[in-house]
């Protein structure tokens, strides 16, 4: 089912009506939602409880700064008997999916409502340009030189699994914002709501192709560009030269799901002499040690759940491109296991399932 | 240089099939080259990818992997595991632009000493032929 959510004030009081909808209706008890605190114009991932403090919400926004899976697994990881709707964009969607695969949390008790999301900017561009909160792009698109480069080549921005889709492809941005039912759950709500049906701006599945075209170019000129940049481990050093060992990347990471990563256990705090002994094997060492093994660790562990949502970038603190690696390593990987990591609840995670006569 | 090339091969090998079958190729005084230090583990499927990079990261010319035939894992499936952990690491390693053919994974039975002196013999002729691992040469972060 389809229908245009209208409000003269814009997409995201529409938005703003359909969440105090579902909170007045006890459709959900608590809405997880990107919000803005009073205290900067960068928006966080908020659970509102009370209808009235919807009004900071501002998910439609071309910033975030986290994945907020992470935030929605924290909420769904034990059941605590409400029940919560979520709006996230399609990468947090595919994170929050793998993380159920991996059984960090349910979706028992949750209603997924996605955005078409045309990217996001980094944070500090953004509050560089929309400090004051005047001339702010809301939902409307944006220049895609500004966006992040996961987002600028990103073709999966489309929910794949939301029970609702906020369609902001659909345009009409000014005077409201188009909803998609896909999932039962969906269908009941907006029955709950009492939303009428009205047939889909038929512009839309031509605007998505669109978008997904463009993207899907310079998505490729990306990985081509990456493959060559990284062919051998001599430049793969320097690519990785200025790096920290902060581990922000894995921080980041929402499917880097570990409690205790191993990179921080006693494993890696080698006893002094090991390290004199790899500096006289070598004449030299580099400290802190282990660089490039925890990159490599890092895509051998969980490349092949990489949604590719740019956050490992965008926290880098060295200005390395983490994601742009990833996502050239992540292809292959992903390939290799015949695997699309978010795109189906249903559909195991590769290293999880093993057969005798598997090749 | 290339003469006096000697592999320094990483065998990762499972207690109860590889490891035994080297035990078996010893004591019937079977050869095979030197170059091969085993690393005995309780099973394949106990094999993290960081084991695997780490030594190629070092220096290690080679590495390879023993386990039990499919089917004949103590553990029932350690080895299906391994295969598909190995898989995913040995296609990263290739993006980096190491040779896959550094990597290996066979299934050698705990009865099969000759096999295992055998597999050991053409994992080191192979790498004699790659030669020395680039990453051994140059200063790894």
């Amino acid at each position: 089912m389809e229908t245009f959510l209208k409000n003269p004030k814009g997409a995201h009081e529409a938005v703003r009506d359909l969440l105090k909808g579902l909170l007045e209706n006890k459709l959900a008890d608590a809405v997880l939602v990107a919000a803005r605190t009073p205290y900067s114009q960068l928006p966080m991932p908020m659970l509102i409880a009370d209808g009235q403090h919807l009004e900071k919400a501002v998910p439609l926004l071309p910033v975030a700064p986290f994945n907020a899976a992470r935030q929605a697994e924290a909420l769904l990881r034990q059941d605590a008997g409400r029940k919560l709707a979520l709006v996230l964009r399609p990468c947090e969607i595919r994170a929050l999916v793998e993380l159920v695969k991996l059984n960090q949390c349910s979706l028992d008790q949750a209603l997924v409502i996605g955005l078409e999301c045309y990217g996001r900017m980094e944070n500090h561009d953004f509050l560089d340009k929309y400090a004051s909160g005047e001339g702010e792009p809301a939902a409307s698109r944006i220049d895609e030189q500004l966006l992040c480069t996961a987002c600028r080549t990103c073709t999966r921005c489309v929910p794949e699994t939301a029970d609702l889709t906020l369609a902001t492809f659909a345009g009409g941005l000014e005077k409201g914002i188009w909803l998609q039912a896909k999932t039962e759950a969906g269908e009941q709500v907006c029955k709950d709501l009492e939303l009428g049906h009205k047939d889909m701006d038929p512009g839309h599945r031509q605007a998505v192709e669109e978008l997904k075209a463009g993207r899907g170019q310079a998505d490729r000129e990306l990985v081509e560009a990456m493959a060559r940049a990284m062919a051998s481990m001599e430049d793969f050093q320097k690519i990785i030269a200025d790096c920290i060992n902060c581990y922000n990347c894995r921080r980041a990471c929402p499917v880097c799901y570990c409690k205790t990563c191993v990179f921080v256990t006693d494993v890696f705090q080698h006893p002094p002499e090991m390290i004199f002994r790899r500096a006289e094997k070598r004449g030299a060492v580099k400290l802190p040690t282990d660089t490039t093994m925890y990159h490599l660790t890092r895509l051998a562990h969980i490349s092949h759940a990489c949604v590719g949502c740019g956050h490992c970038t965008s926290v880098c603190p060295a200005g390395i491109p983490v994601a742009d690696f990833f996502k050239t390593v992540a292809r292959k990987t992903q390939e290799l296991f015949d695997y699309i990591p978010g795109r189906d609840l249903d559909e195991p995670i590769p290293l999880l399932v093993f057969d005798e006569n598997e090749k | 240089m290339e003469a006096s090339f000697e592999p320094k091969i990483i065998a990762l090998v499972c207690n109860w099939c590889t490891y035994t079958a080297a035990d078996l190729a010893g004591t019937s005084r079977l050869k095979y080259p030197a170059n091969v230090r085993l690393v005995r583990l309780m099973c394949t499927g106990m094999i993290d990818v960081k084991y695997v990079i780490k030594a190629l990261l070092d220096g290690a010319d080679g590495v390879f992997i023993g386990g039990c035939h499919p089917g004949d894992c103590h553990y029932i499936n350690g080895n299906l595991k391994a295969r598909k952990r190995i898989q995913g690491v040995g296609s990263i390693l290739e993006s980096f632009g190491f040779e896959p053919q550094r990597l290996a994974l066979r299934w050698i039975g705990a009865s099969e000493g000759p096999e295992f002196a055998h597999h050991m013999t053409e994992f080191v002729n192979t790498i004699m032929q790659l030669g020395p691992n680039p990453s051994k040469a140059r200063m790894i972060l």
